[in-house]
């Protein structure tokens, strides 16, 4: 057969187009590149592989006795957000609805380490962790109620960086027992009356906790003779340690790859079953706080996934959990069902972000009469810090308006006013109502910056701080 | 029809090259960078006001932007996690590119040491997004903003970002004091 000569003629055509075409692509691929590009790629900051400090800490190894007597004034504030975990106070006499313009009288004042630590109180004592930066040593100091005189304080030399301030939680009392959490994972268990050290431990080294970005806000939690603390390791997810020596009772083994975040331990009833519930970074759980299966995992769910939590979790009223979170993060709304055999199922029922809807950058929500109070994030668009009044479902009812902006600082309720702080320092008092923003006073009480510690009120005292120093506000009529 | 003669030609095309050459001239000093910094007024950019709406990277007569992201250090947080420099969502706080904020990779990460991390802005590379900014005012204190870099601004009597701006951010300052810096003051 003959070949055909047009045939041959494309064929070659092609061919020397394709060998051309090859060259030319092989030289552009190899020539070196005349614009510089830099690959966006892991492990360009040169942070070393490791630079965990490993320090031998003797939790509870200095103590110092002080002149300060303790108060028989009445009231308690036991812990992080009173002592139903509410953020409401029980004031014990009826509170002015009015200031002079200096604001209530001021009982005493004490210079604190830099840090947003906020106090406890108990039996006419005031506890606040605090952190020297002289001694470098977080220190419980125990003060007089009265005065603000120091009874005792006890601590353990370990090494902190400032990082926006150094202290950060609340310490817990309950049943004679004061505990605190440092800000790198350390737990003390003192004896709160003489201050006495019961026991220590590092939730880093016996759960293999990691401490979050900026250190750790977890406030501790006593329940039913035990501190409930939420490691979120590898291994352990929460633990419950015995009161009195320290010895664990119950863990629950971690349901994922989860971690420490600022938030603290919840505790409540869902349909019928009283529970823990904690939001780690990358997953939330609750855990069983009943006697038969304390530490039994009930439910879990990795919706909830913001690089940084803050607020704790809040078990609603109606047996919803509502959570919230700053950075971009906004709000979320679960819903917490027991089916017949007795098995939890979790379902999201709101997501939204922070311009849509009720969230909270800090502080954890306070819920009054059905519903949520806070102060928007920076990130809420116009209504960013403002107090804001939300419905259970996040859907912002009133806000406080451009003119009443309070940046991160703490709430608390009591005897139906809200107790506002700023920033900068400037308490205001509002009327505790669903129906809109009803300012009664507003007086500059603390002259420093941060104000970010949660308060406390204990009878008709009101403790709070900036980040340097604490005062003692008489809020009584 | 009597034409036009040589000699009124010449003199009519010496007139026109005299103003042609001034007016030339003119333009030139008009549109010169630094002719407003010798009037003593130059542009910039109000921190405070700054709503970060992204204009300044697409309004500026120059490509790009003349208006950068500066970063005030004694304000900086020197975070690990850094809002400015880190998708909201960022589950690692490494240098990967699926971590970072910046679409043109404008912000260096440099570990000082725990848990310390400096971020450096390279000019070069930022286009005034104001990605950055927004992430830093959403999460941090505000040590990332935008200014307009007199280095690189030709001063145009109407600055094409000014007209744009939403919350009148951009006005003339002293040349004296050109930038309006965070933490300064």
């Amino acid at each position: 057969m003959k070949p055909n000569p047009d045939r041959i003629w494309i064929v070659g055509v092609a061919g020397v187009l394709a060998a051309v075409c090859s060259l030319l692509g092989g030289y552009w691929l190899t020539r070196p590149l005349d614009v510089p590009v830099n690959a966006r790629v892991p492990e360009l900051d040169g942070r070393p592989a490791s630079t965990a400090l490993v320090e031998n800490v003797r939790i509870g190894s200095l103590f110092q006795s002080g002149p300060g007597r303790a108060s028989d004034l009445p009231g308690e504030w036991p812990g992080f957000r009173g002592a139903a975990r509410d953020n409401q106070g029980v004031a014990t006499a009826p509170l002015a609805d009015t200031w002079e313009p200096t604001g209530p009288p001021i009982l005493w004042r004490v210079d604190l380490g830099e840090g947003h630590a906020g106090p406890a109180v108990w039996a006419g004592r005031v506890y606040l962790l605090d952190y020297d930066e002289t001694r470098r040593a977080d220190i419980l100091r125990c003060l007089s109620l009265d005065d603000g005189r120091l009874l005792w304080e006890r601590g353990y030399p370990v090494h902190i960086k400032r990082n926006h301030g150094f202290s950060r939680t609340v310490p817990c009392v309950g049943e004679g027992v004061v505990v605190t959490i440092g800000p790198r994972c350390h737990v003390m268990a003192l004896d709160a009356v003489s201050g006495d050290f019961l026991w220590g431990m590092d939730m880093a080294s016996e759960f293999g906790a990691r401490e979050p970005d900026w250190y750790t806000g977890q406030c501790p939690l006593i329940d039913q003779g035990h501190v409930v603390l939420a490691p979120c390791g590898p291994q352990v997810f929460l633990a419950g340690i015995n009161l009195r020596d320290g010895r664990t009772a119950w863990t629950t083994p971690s349901p994922g790859h989860w971690k420490m975040s600022h938030a603290s331990v919840a505790v409540g009833a869902i349909a019928g079953k009283r529970m823990y519930v904690y939001a780690g970074i990358n997953g939330m759980a609750g855990v069983s706080a009943e006697a038969g299966d304390c530490g039994r995992l009930l439910w879990k769910t990795e919706a909830w996934t913001p690089a940084v939590i803050v607020p704790s979790p809040m078990i609603l009223e109606d047996g919803r959990i509502f959570v919230t979170a700053g950075y971009g993060s906004g709000s979320m709304a679960l819903d917490v069902k027991r089916g017949e055999g007795g098995q939890f199922a979790v379902s999201v029922v709101k997501r939204y972000g922070p311009r849509d809807g009720f969230a909270s950058e800090q502080q954890t929500p306070v819920e009054y009469g059905g519903c949520l109070f806070g102060i928007l994030p920076k990130d809420a668009g116009p209504g960013r810090n403002q107090f804001a009044c939300a419905d259970g479902m996040g859907t912002i009812l009133w806000t406080s308006g451009p003119g009443d902006r309070f940046g991160l600082g703490p709430v608390l309720l009591a005897s139906n006013r809200f107790l506002v702080l700023s920033d900068e320092g400037e308490l205001t008092m509002a009327q505790a109502s669903t129906e809109g923003w009803k300012p009664m006073a507003k007086a500059k009480v603390l002259q420093g910056h941060d104000s970010w510690g949660p308060m406390a009120l204990a009878g008709t005292r009101l403790l709070l701080r900036d980040s340097k120093q604490m005062i003692c506000l008489e809020l009584k009529r | 029809m009597k034409g036009e003669s040589r000699r009124d030609f010449l003199k009519k095309a010496a007139r026109w090259s005299v103003l042609a050459l001034l007016g030339g001239v003119a333009f030139r000093m008009a549109g010169k960078p630094g002719a407003g910094r010798r009037s003593g007024m130059v542009w910039q950019i109000d921190p405070a006001k700054c709503i970060q709406c992204g204009r300044c990277e697409t309004s500026c007569v120059r490509t790009p932007s003349a208006v950068k992201c500066v970063h005030s250090y004694d304000i900086c947080g020197f975070c690990n996690l850094c809002g400015g420099y880190h998708q909201p969502g960022a589950k690692d706080t490494g240098t990967g590119a699926e971590n970072q904020l910046c679409p043109t990779d404008a912000i260096r990460r440099r570990f000082v040491e725990e848990p310390y991390f400096q971020y450096d802005i390279v000019e070069d590379l930022c286009i005034g997004c104001a990605k950055c900014v927004k992430g830093c005012a959403a999460f941090g204190n505000g040590s990332l903003f935008l200014q307009v870099r007199h280095d690189r601004c030709w001063n145009c009597n109407e600055c094409s970002i000014a007209r744009v701006c939403p919350s009148g951010a951009i006005s003339r300052v002293p040349s004296g004091r050109p930038y309006r810096l965070r933490g300064q003051g």
